[in-house]
């Protein structure tokens, strides 16, 4: 699988695009903390009051600085789209390339689950343990991995059936390499294109979940949260609030979101070669 | 059919999830109830709320028998039997979420198709770039979005309900009004839908092109439109029918979620409420019933793949 990512990453506007979102808001959510002038659980000052020079998003309805929370919600929702994404990723790699590898039984079982899973709806059982257990973000956050891996090993479980049949693979073999040697040794680095694809892919969905689950009211109301400052913000619309308390959130998520989506379509086409003829929007 | 018995392991395990984990917690719903509100009980009215709430409801094998005569149990807020809430929220969900997924597919594969035919031009560039934007969009934002300027500021559509309460109308001023109040969600959730179905029709389409029966169909001197669509469309349309059955799951979501924007009397709304209130058994009963729903779909699918394309009865793509 050799592409030249650089020259043809460069070249690509969705890609530029997707990345340079990707950078502000890693900025934003590393350096969150540092970068919030007040505690964001601080409740001390007048609340629903304007924006003004040193609160810039104004205050809530329970006097907490919306420019500092905005900026942890940021952080909670970034960092929860990325365990969830690593989670699936790692748990997808491994079980696709056993499958594809050793096939026959473990092959089928594998699959068989991955089907199963993938018609299950996810936020479901995600309401149902908030609801019954109110787990921490981060036990979620792996039950929706648990959810999310079955398409990444489906795509790893295809890659590793053409490997079998190449060269080094088959020299490997022949050298007397056990199963879980050449799993680790060559066909997981072999790869490593496809995990950005989906890394991307399933940190979208992790933090859309996670957004409209704090939407939901299910998250923990202490936490900071997109999802829940919008539930919040919404209902005080009647207030002439909304651009200032509702609209940050919002534009937050949609930037994050759409900053993903097109990292995934944009690493498709770029690290796919028999998808670019087809993706690319100009005749090759 | 391995599938068929997979899946009907999938719906036995998640009904003894349903049945065990509610079990697994330390006491049971009085606790979950009361355990962290203010109110503390004496031991009388304990013993009393649990044997009003709970009861003697004997193991696995009467649970199962209950679920199936549609006994799932009583909402301890709304103080009426689940089943009857379900019921009455039901039909609102199923015309709103059935609605935009049919007007996306449709709407979403003949754009695609028609526009892969037109390769290269202004009009592709377009609709695949803002088609890719909006893909990456939200639904809590456009929602949002479209209630503040439609609704709120313009005030041309409600911001809530499903039809307009407690009016005497006629059947065809019923009807209209129940149209009223679905355009908002309606537009939301195929603006949502509509991307996906749209780029993967246009990229199949694309793909499909360029394969020697097209030339052979025009080199028989079809109709254009005939090459267009029965040679080339209907191979184009079972990746848009497979990855259907593989979003379902996770389109349920921002269902959930638009039903809770504009209030809209369907599941969603009533889980949402069920969430606020902790109600439980109103939780456990949706939860249940709507994913059972949804494995059924996806089974189906997998019937109508055969259909569309006989191969899949020899390999399974994918």
């Amino acid at each position: 699988m050799h592409v030249r990512f650089r020259e043809t990453s460069l070249k690509d506007p969705l890609f530029m695009t997707g990345i340079g979102l990707a950078v502000i808001f890693m900025v934003i959510s590393l350096l969150g903390p540092f970068l919030a002038p007040f505690d964001p659980w601080d409740m001390s000052f007048v609340p629903i009051s304007p924006p003004s020079e040193t609160h810039y998003l104004g205050v809530n309805d329970g006097g907490q600085d919306i420019f500092s929370e905005l900026l942890y919600a940021v952080r909670n929702t970034m960092l929860f789209g990325f365990i969830s994404a690593f989670a699936a990723l790692g748990i997808g790699v491994i079980l696709g390339a056993s499958a594809g590898w050793f096939g026959g039984f473990v092959d089928m079982i594998v699959m068989r689950i991955a089907d199963v899973l993938l018609a299950v709806p996810a936020i479901m059982i995600l309401i149902f343990a908030a609801a019954f257990f109110r787990p921490t973000p981060w036990t979620l956050a792996l039950i929706l991995a648990g959810f999310m891996w079955p398409t990444i090993s489906k795509g790893i479980r295809a890659q590793t059936l053409s490997l079998r049949q190449s060269l080094h693979v088959r020299a490997a073999v022949q050298m007397g390499g056990g199963g879980f040697y050449i799993i680790r040794r060559h066909l997981i680095p072999e790869m490593f294109p496809l995990y950005l694809i989906g890394l991307a892919a399933k940190a979208k969905m992790a933090m859309f979940m996670e957004a409209s689950l704090g939407f939901l009211g299910l998250l923990d109301p202490t936490r900071k949260s997109l999802g829940l400052m919008i539930n919040y913000a919404l209902n005080f619309y009647y207030m002439d609030v909304w651009w200032n308390w509702l609209m940050p959130p919002i534009l937050c998520l949609s930037f994050m979101i759409v900053s993903v989506t097109f990292l995934a379509i944009s690493l498709e086409r770029i690290l796919d070669p028999r998808l670019r003829a087809a993706l690319s929007g100009r005749t090759p | 059919m391995a599938l068929v018995a997979a899946f009907c392991l999938a719906a036995l395990a998640m009904v003894y999830l349903s049945y065990a984990l509610p079990r697994l917690l330390p006491g049971d719903f009085v606790t979950a109830m009361y355990g962290s509100s203010q109110v503390t009980l004496s031991e009388a009215q304990e013993a009393e709320l649990r044997a009003y709430y709970t009861g003697d409801r004997g193991g696995f094998g009467s649970y199962i028998i209950r679920l199936a005569c549609l006994d799932w149990g009583y909402s301890y807020v709304f103080l009426s039997p689940v089943s009857q809430l379900f019921f009455e929220a039901l039909p609102w969900t199923l015309l709103l979420v059935g609605l935009a997924h049919l007007i996306s597919l449709v709407v979403g594969f003949f754009a695609g198709v028609e526009v892969a035919w037109r390769r290269s031009t202004v009009l592709e560039r377009g609709m695949v770039s803002g088609m890719t934007v909006l893909e990456g969009v939200p639904e809590i934002s456009t929602g949002i979005l479209l209630l503040l300027i439609f609704s709120l500021n313009l005030g041309w559509f409600p911001s809530a309900g499903a039809e307009t309460a407690y009016a005497d109308l006629s059947m065809v001023d019923r009807i209209a009004g129940v149209m009223h109040h679905l355009v908002l969600p309606l537009v939301t959730l195929v603006l949502a839908y509509l991307p996906g179905n749209f780029l993967l029709t246009r990229n199949s389409m694309v793909m499909v092109i360029k394969a020697q029966y097209m030339i052979t169909a025009r080199a028989k001197g079809l109709s254009p439109c005939r090459v267009r669509y029965a040679h080339g469309a209907r191979n184009a349309l079972l990746p848009l029918v497979t990855r259907f059955g593989l979003r379902l799951a996770f389109m349920i979501t921002g269902a959930l979620v638009v039903e809770r924007i504009y209030a809209y009397p369907g599941l969603g709304t009533l889980l949402f409420n069920a969430i606020q209130a902790r109600d439980l058994p109103v939780i456990q009963g949706v939860v249940l019933i709507s994913s059972l729903m949804v494995l059924a779909v996806i089974l189906s699918l997998e019937f109508v793949y055969r259909i569309i394309d006989p191969r899949i009865d020899h390999a399974r793509a994918f």
